[in-house]
């Protein structure tokens, strides 16, 4: 090839790499802007917020911060309650259930996958009213065991497939070398399974922790007062009690965001493994 | 004669007892709702006074139910295909890029990991009129004349959601869309590049042909996710201006929640439930063996 044409050539390709790159940037401006502008307005008294851009920070005002931490800690605390039983308890159940249907084949193991799975697909809506109804009569109403139940059950489905589709990939060689050596099915899960888990059982709790932390549907439904609501219902009732102080109701959205972000932070490459193993089965 | 072993007994139990779980906490509740839809309980004490159909019929002739249905059907439209557009872009521009692509994925990612009531609080703020974060920018760049008043206006409430709505879902529409597309045998890109194709139609003729299965799953997804959305809409707009941005999920919530009139609510809910049968039982079919 010339020279000449290699570098139209060349020029080219940076051309186009150029503008990749722009588009990206403008992407990742539209995608930061609202959690932008929510940490610049946090930070702001609310006559700075009435005449200051939203997009520049203008102060280091934590005023916002501190009065949405004294409404949000006791329901901060309640949703980390809630949220860490029902993650252990979905997870192990997710495991067992994903190793049974998984690795001891019987006559009807993918119908009653699918008949748990249909779960993930389920619009809460259709179970709302039982739902109360049952928590009422057991008397797990407004209790922390009630939120800790009924986010173990609903987690089942999505627990199950997370572990399936992660057991699928362990050798059935394997089982059978446990099974002569003479182990049952669950010292095979104990022994042979279990040690394998370590990255499914990461990838579960991430999920879960995420998805049990952010449900508002459950918690305002199930709960009526600051010592069982979740941080997420807390928030909602912080915006209805102080419609114009938008600095308050961004302290607080970041406030419960914060433990998400630090896990996405550290964990962040499970959680997404977790979003895309989700998605497929 | 056949002497059940412990572990076969402990097995059959840990399996009854999951199968029990979701089988009375989503099934048997599901049915106890159809039931509920068929009374007309109204109040705290539930009723059990069977009268057939007439909370449905009631709902066809009530405006908040239509209104909620009208703009459910234009949610779902509109988020699926924004949803799919979008995180489909941004999965074609991400497969462009060679280093950091692993950082902006993370980056994309982030608005998905946010609860619902945080994606409605600090977008209530973007779409405040005058003071909020869309009209600043309008005023700055002097565009005065394009600030509709966001959420606070009727005509565009909705808009105003679904949009809030693509913000949140668009990366993660990404990463199941950019999986697809690294699943594609390298030699067949490299192929078609050593035959001079171009870039667009690469995407077009090879790439995009080949992600209808990922780009399926994305659509039940969303599709699902259409119907039961729930605490982002009631924390951006509840619904409103007056029931402009209403929903089935806020009618049927209302409904049975404040109003209690849970058997119309029962019936509500037993609209959405059908509604996505009718989409996520052929989807799990035409799925089932892959």
């Amino acid at each position: 090839m010339e020279l000449s044409k290699l570098l139209v050539f060349i020029n080219k390709m940076e051309l186009s790499k150029l503008l990749v790159s722009i588009i990206i940037i403008v992407f990742l401006i539209l995608n930061f802007l609202p959690i932008w502008a929510a940490i610049t307005t946090s930070l702001k008294s609310s006559l700075d917020v009435s005449r200051t851009s939203p997009l520049i920070p203008s102060s280091l005002y934590f005023s916002n911060f501190v009065e949405a931490w004294s409404r949000l800690s006791r329901p901060m605390l309640n949703s980390l309650t809630f949220t860490s039983f029902a993650t252990l308890f979905s997870v192990i159940l997710g495991s067992i259930s994903g190793y049974l249907l998984t690795k001891i084949k019987f006559r009807w193991s993918n119908q009653v996958f699918i008949f748990i799975l249909f779960g993930m697909y389920l619009p809460y809506q259709a179970i709302l009213i039982p739902l109360v109804q049952l928590m009422a009569k057991l008397g797990l109403y407004n209790t922390i065991p009630g939120l800790i139940l009924t986010h173990t059950v609903y987690g089942i489905p999505i627990c199950t497939l997370l572990f399936r589709n992660f057991y699928g990939f362990i050798p059935n060689s394997l089982m059978s070398a446990a099974k002569i050596d003479g182990a049952g099915t669950w010292r095979t899960y104990i022994e042979v399974v279990l040690p394998l888990s370590i990255i499914p059982l990461v990838v579960t709790a991430v999920y879960q922790f995420t998805r049990i932390w952010n449900d508002y549907l459950f918690g305002v439904v199930l709960t009526l007062g600051e010592n069982t609501m979740p941080a997420t219902v807390a928030l909602v009732n912080l915006k209805g009690s102080f419609t114009a102080d938008y600095g308050l109701q961004m302290a607080g959205g970041l406030l419960i965001t914060l433990p998400i972000l630090i896990l996405y932070i550290f964990l962040g490459r499970y959680l997404i493994r977790g979003y895309m193993q989700g998605a497929m089965h | 004669m056949y002497k059940p072993d412990v572990d076969s007994i402990f097995t059959v139990a840990m399996l009854s007892f999951v199968l029990i779980l979701t089988g009375v906490f989503i099934y048997g509740f599901t049915a106890w709702n159809v039931v509920i839809s068929l009374t007309t309980w109204t109040g705290i004490t539930p009723t059990y006074d069977m009268k057939g159909f007439q909370m449905y019929l009631a709902l066809f002739s009530d405006p908040v139910f239509l209104e909620s249905f009208l703009n459910n059907v234009i949610l779902i439209g509109l988020f699926i295909s924004g949803s799919i557009l979008i995180g489909l872009f941004l999965a074609i521009l991400l497969d462009q890029v060679k280093r950091g692509a692993g950082f902006l994925r993370n980056c994309f990612v982030l608005p998905f990991t946010l609860s619902y009531v945080v994606t409605g609080t600090l977008w209530a703020w973007m779409y405040t009129p005058n003071e909020g974060v869309f009209d600043n920018i309008l005023g700055v760049l002097g565009l005065n004349f394009l600030k509709t008043g966001w959420i606070a206006n009727p005509d565009i409430s909705i808009y105003c959601v679904i949009l809030a709505m693509i913000w949140q879902f668009s990366g993660y529409i990404m990463i199941i869309l950019l999986a697809g597309i690294k699943s594609i045998p390298f030699s067949q890109v490299a192929a078609a590049r050593v035959d001079g194709v171009g870039e667009f139609s690469l995407y077009r003729h090879i790439i995009i042909p080949q992600i209808k299965g990922p780009i399926f799953v994305a659509f039940a997804i969303l599709f699902a996710f259409g119907i039961k959305t729930f605490a982002l809409v009631w924390t951006l707009t509840g619904g409103g201006p007056g029931i402009s941005s209403y929903i089935l999920s806020l009618d049927m919530y209302e409904t049975s929640f404040s109003s209690l009139k849970f058997a119309s609510g029962a019936a509500i809910a037993t609209i959405m439930i059908i509604v996505v049968l009718a989409v996520i039982v052929p989807y799990l079919y035409i799925t089932r063996e892959k």
